[in-house]
């Protein structure tokens, strides 16, 4: 008897796993953007179904992961600084761009917020050739590394 | 150098440069005359206002260089004298490497780790801040100063058209070629660009806590060219949270490279 009661406490035990572990699955596996139509809005936090699945929000017309595409709008969301509000961008399942379309209404940490430095690649920057600029900015150069820096090309050019 | 496409050629007014070598790198004054005035006039110009930098830096250098034995911040540095008998400019600048490291969390220090007082993360600059004053009290609008790396411009290259001095950053990876760009303009705030490295000439620069470097150099735009300084020398030493705090608390356009080569930006940077 006792043994009977343990092995069922550890099928229960192994089910209520098995569940979590599915919920957790699904809740992966489909997109996590609400996507009816081009824009879509939040639909309010997770559902709570079980204590394992991942607190992603509940979605409803959801897009397959890797073919959803198109421009999604997010809820505006209510913080102490003011609503803020985004907005994606998708193409073949990968966010290739995330414009925030409201940044809180107070202005100073607005500015903050959007003045976050971020990884950039090289091709994204302001880039020149030395030969457009009129100064190079750079590590300070000893007076003698000097002679081969590009500043003193600059500075040779304009005596 | 050949430039290909000269700013100045179509104005007539030349852009000209003079240099100086002082605090232990090379000083570059490039100055656009105003008005009419050209040839020996114009010479007489740059002639004027270079003197009146090079005696700036050189006044502060023999103030401040711990390289010189008979300075003022080496006999402060041997315990000869002490702060509160010092000149006022060593005190004035003491105080402002103080706030300065109270604002950054430590990330700048005016002492080095063995508690010897080191302003020359301040008084380069300091000099050029000193420098940039002068220069339009001289009623020298159009000029662009630019101190071992550090960059403080005035007006345009040409004069009138509010054209932006255009200053590029060297590339740490190959110092022969630039990362990126960044438009030096009074609509755009940011007249002042400054550049820190953790390998070259680091020296006035401590890694916080002793963690390895994040970045290999930081540069820093903003409305002046003490601020652009400090905070470029303190992101280099205080990382990535430094860098947020950086971006977070002051106006300031902010271009960082790892030490793997990669970039980090605030928004102004991007293209």
């Amino acid at each position: 008897m006792k043994t009977r009661g343990t092995v069922a406490a550890a099928v229960a035990s192994a089910g209520i796993l098995l569940a979590g572990w599915q919920a957790g699955t699904q809740a992966g596996g489909t997109s996590i953007i609400t996507a009816t139509g081009t824009t879509a809005e939040g639909s309010g936090g997770a559902s709570g179904t079980n204590g394992s699945a991942p607190h992603s929000a509940t979605t409803k017309g959801t897009t397959s992961g890797t073919t959803a595409a198109g421009t999604f709008t997010g809820a505006a969301v209510q913080t102490r600084f003011g609503s803020v509000q985004v907005q994606i961008t998708v193409a073949g399942g990968t966010i290739t761009d995330v414009t925030a379309l409201h940044l809180t209404d107070d202005d100073r940490k607005s500015i903050q917020i959007s003045n976050r430095a971020a990884p950039v690649l090289r091709s994204e920057v302001l880039a020149a050739q030395s030969a457009d600029v009129q100064t190079v900015s750079g590590a300070t150069v000893t007076s003698g590394a000097y002679l081969t820096s590009l500043q003193a090309a600059i500075d040779a050019a304009n005596l | 150098m050949q430039q290909t496409s000269d700013p100045t050629e179509a104005s007539g007014a030349p852009l000209k440069i003079r240099t100086f070598t002082s605090m232990g790198t090379v000083i570059s004054l490039a100055l656009v005359p105003d008005g009419p005035a050209a040839g020996q006039a114009a010479d007489d110009e740059l002639a004027a206002a270079l003197a009146v930098v090079e005696r700036l830096f050189r006044d502060l250098d023999e103030t401040f260089s711990l390289y010189r034995p008979d300075s003022e911040a080496s006999r402060l540095a041997r315990g000869e004298l002490t702060l509160p008998r010092a000149s006022d400019i060593m005190r004035d600048l003491y105080a402002e490497a103080h706030d300065w490291r109270l604002r950054t969390e430590g990330a700048f220090s005016p002492e080095r780790p063995d508690g010897v007082l080191d302003l020359s993360g301040l008084v380069k600059g300091h000099a050029i801040r000193e420098a940039g004053t002068s220069l339009l009290a001289l009623g020298r609008r159009n000029w662009c100063l630019n101190a071992g790396g550090d960059v403080l411009a005035g007006g345009s290259p040409v004069p009138g058209s509010g054209e932006p001095w255009r200053a590029g950053i060297v590339d740490p990876g190959n110092r022969g070629s630039l990362v990126a760009a960044y438009p030096l303009a009074a609509a755009g705030r940011h007249l002042a660009l400054a550049t820190s490295g953790s390998a070259e000439r680091g020296d006035h620069i401590w890694r916080q806590h002793g963690r390895p470097a994040e970045f290999s150099q930081v540069s820093v735009a903003a409305a002046d060219i003490v601020t652009a300084d400090i905070l470029a020398t303190a992101v280099v030493s205080g990382g990535t949270p430094m860098l947020d705090r950086a971006a977070d608390g002051w106006d300031a356009a902010i271009l960082a490279v790892r030490t793997d080569g990669s970039l980090v930006a605030t928004p102004s940077f991007r293209r």
